[in-house]
């Protein structure tokens, strides 16, 4: 059925259109070929287009290809680090949900005096330069004793993501009308209620975007958890940049950055069927 | 049966004033309609009786008791939104259930409720569709049923009949019309159309600018309003301007009217004289008595009704019959209008 509708589909598409697709598909897809290809090099020297050397052929002295056997070894700190991301992450997004939720409903819902210029500043932490935020952060993180740990780290996450998430946020309460809440307030629901069985589940596809947006954005920050993380703290983008900010991308980092894409890959399919479920209304309020 | 009071409300939001002062009194089991143009407050009052204002002062009292304070959970009345405003993650059933679940009622009783109120909007075969798979006047019955089975003591609608085609719009009428006499239920909604007002109110409240206007009978709105506005409002076509030269008579541009002598008025007054187009005799012959000639420029065809527009004197006069005969443009005509038909206006 399927693969029906696709020939179907493909057959209408003209060789504009073909080309097009190949090459967005090209651009989504390139930057992994080089990657995938050096985690299963032995040897790729310059200029060389392809590996002088494969893994394949030199099993006799690997087990594993190079890449694979060191990042999944414990020198490599690839685990402590995924564990690092991803924690950091979810709370990252948790809190930010928290803070943003109430105030895209102010935005959405309510005027007032200086709405505007409001709008305004929020995406001023996305104009200034992250490096300078950054530096700026450090000084006041080791004065609180903040730098170098947990807090400092998801502290100074938040600073970038809460002006994506307020504005999704607040595209998606403008899309919900005051009738549903108030009809569920006449109806007898409290307070609690009222967010949990109607406000919550009609956000829900909003939530799931802005929640996974915050998760990707907190999972790729390398700056600023560089400068205040103090290299007490690894996460996946800071130890992929120790290993090369020797110049050179060799096997070892193109493992790790295969491995950095996949909280993000997992996280995007989960979501991606559970926003699609949420859309017809199935499997919901039973 | 719960009796609804409105006691010098006022609202204000910031320096606008929606609502001054307003009284209204609503007996139990009553049907009425808060009718006014967009704007005019009448929402705004229809959401402090339900608990979603409060009022800035005054009253609003239910059998006697102060409930201007309680909150809408406590409040136990009933809302039907414009849009009605179903819960687009929620079947049928679970909408309909929501009030009594939130209030905790047990399974058992609430499963009863619910196969009966299905039943009583004629639903059972829908309750385990979702909202965007009904149509308009299903979705209503469902917003209705919602709210009836919390067995509220006000019924609230927000313009009950605004987004329902022709057809689907009568059968809504009788629909609400029958149960709110079943369950005997104090009803008030809000619309800015007069002939939805007319079609289901026992009583209509007419409010402009945050004033109440007339608190009347359909048929005495209609035909004898307080007001000019009101009149205008109710869709009253034939106004003239006229001078009453003894008791039971009007000199107009249109000619000498024979009016029904009324109290409030007496000879010398300066009137505006209402004709209501219905009202009205088009004959083709000079009568014996009475009759203010004239000449049809112009007629509509409706179907059923006609209407034409007849110039007499001054003024082009609006008389409307049921179409068991046309008369044709250019003929002249004689119109004559029985004196207790007759309305008297104020400037």
């Amino acid at each position: 059925m399927a693969t029906k509708s696709d020939t179907s589909l493909s057959s209408r598409l003209s060789p504009f259109q073909r080309f097009y697709l190949i090459v967005i598909a090209g651009f989504i897809l390139g930057p992994f070929i080089p990657l995938l290809i050096q985690s299963f090099a032995f040897r790729w020297a310059w200029p060389d287009l392809l590996p002088g050397t494969w893994w394949l052929e030199q099993r006799g002295k690997s087990m594993m290809p190079l890449a694979w056997d060191y990042v999944l070894s414990p020198y490599s700190r690839v685990w402590e680090a995924t564990v690092n991301t991803v924690a950091i992450g979810l709370i990252v997004t948790v809190i930010c949900l928290a803070i943003c939720l109430p105030a895209a409903r102010v935005l959405a819902r309510e005027k007032f005096r200086g709405k505007s210029a409001f709008e305004f500043f929020l995406s001023l932490p996305l104009i200034v330069p992250e490096a300078a935020i950054g530096i700026a952060l450090l000084m006041m993180f080791i004065r609180l004793g903040l730098a170098g740990s947990y807090v400092g780290i998801i502290v100074a996450h938040l600073i970038p993501t809460i002006p994506y998430m307020v504005r999704m946020l607040t595209a998606v309460y403008q899309g919900l009308g005051r009738d549903f809440e108030e009809q569920a307030m006449i109806l007898g629901a409290s307070r609690w209620q009222v967010l949990r069985l109607v406000t919550l589940p009609m956000l829900l596809p909003g939530v799931v975007a802005g929640a996974l947006f915050t998760f990707l954005v907190s999972t790729n920050i390398f700056l600023l958890t560089f400068f205040l993380g103090q290299g007490q703290i690894v996460t996946l983008p800071t130890l992929l940049f120790s290993k090369i900010a020797g110049g050179t991308l060799d096997a070892s980092a193109a493992g790790i950055t295969l491995i950095v894409t996949l909280p993000g890959i997992i996280l995007l399919i989960i979501s991606e069927r559970f926003i699609k479920e949420e859309a017809f209304g199935k499997g919901f309020g039973n | 049966m719960t009796q609804v009071q409105l006691k010098a409300v006022r609202k204000q939001f910031g320096n606008f004033v929606a609502i001054e002062n307003i009284d209204l009194e609503i007996a139990s089991g009553e049907l009425v309609a808060l009718l006014g143009p967009s704007g005019c407050g009448k929402t705004t009052t229809l959401r402090m009786i339900a608990g979603l204002e409060q009022p800035s002062s005054g009253a609003i009292l239910f059998d006697g008791r102060d409930v201007s304070e309680q909150p809408v959970q406590d409040r136990n009345v009933g809302m039907v939104f414009q849009r009605y405003a179903l819960f687009p993650h929620m079947t049928v059933e679970k909408n309909v259930a929501f009030g009594p679940s939130v209030r905790g009622v047990p399974r058992a009783e609430l499963a009863a409720r619910l196969d009966e109120i299905l039943d009583v909007v004629q639903l059972s075969d829908f309750r385990h569709r979702f909202p965007a798979q009904l149509s308009g006047g299903q979705m209503q019955r469902v917003a209705i049923a919602r709210t009836l089975i919390t067995k509220p003591s006000v019924l609230m609608m927000d313009e009950p009949l605004a987004n329902l085609d022709t057809k689907l719009r009568g059968e809504m009428r009788r629909f609400i019309r029958d149960l709110q006499q079943r369950f005997g239920i104090t009803t008030i909604f809000v619309t800015h159309d007069q002939v939805e007002a007319m079609e289901l109110a026992d009583r209509v409240a007419v409010i402009f600018n945050g004033h109440l206007a007339q608190y009347d009978t359909p048929d005495r709105l209609y035909r004898q309003p307080a007001s000019l506005d009101v009149a205008d409002f109710m869709g009253a076509s034939n106004i003239v301007p006229g001078l009453l030269t003894s008791d039971d008579l009007a000199k107009t541009g249109v000619g000498e009217i024979r009016v029904a002598p009324r109290r409030t008025f007496s000879a010398g007054d300066k009137v505006q004289v209402m004709l209501r187009s219905e009202a009205i005799d088009l004959m083709t012959e000079q009568p014996a008595t009475g009759g203010v000639p004239g000449k049809i420029v112009a007629r509509d065809f409706f179907g059923a009704s006609v209407s034409y527009s007849v110039d007499c004197g001054e003024h082009r006069i609006n008389v409307s019959e049921q179409a068991r005969r046309l008369v044709d443009v250019g003929a002249p005509v004689w119109l004559d209008i029985a004196p207790e038909r007759v309305w008297l206006l104020r400037n």
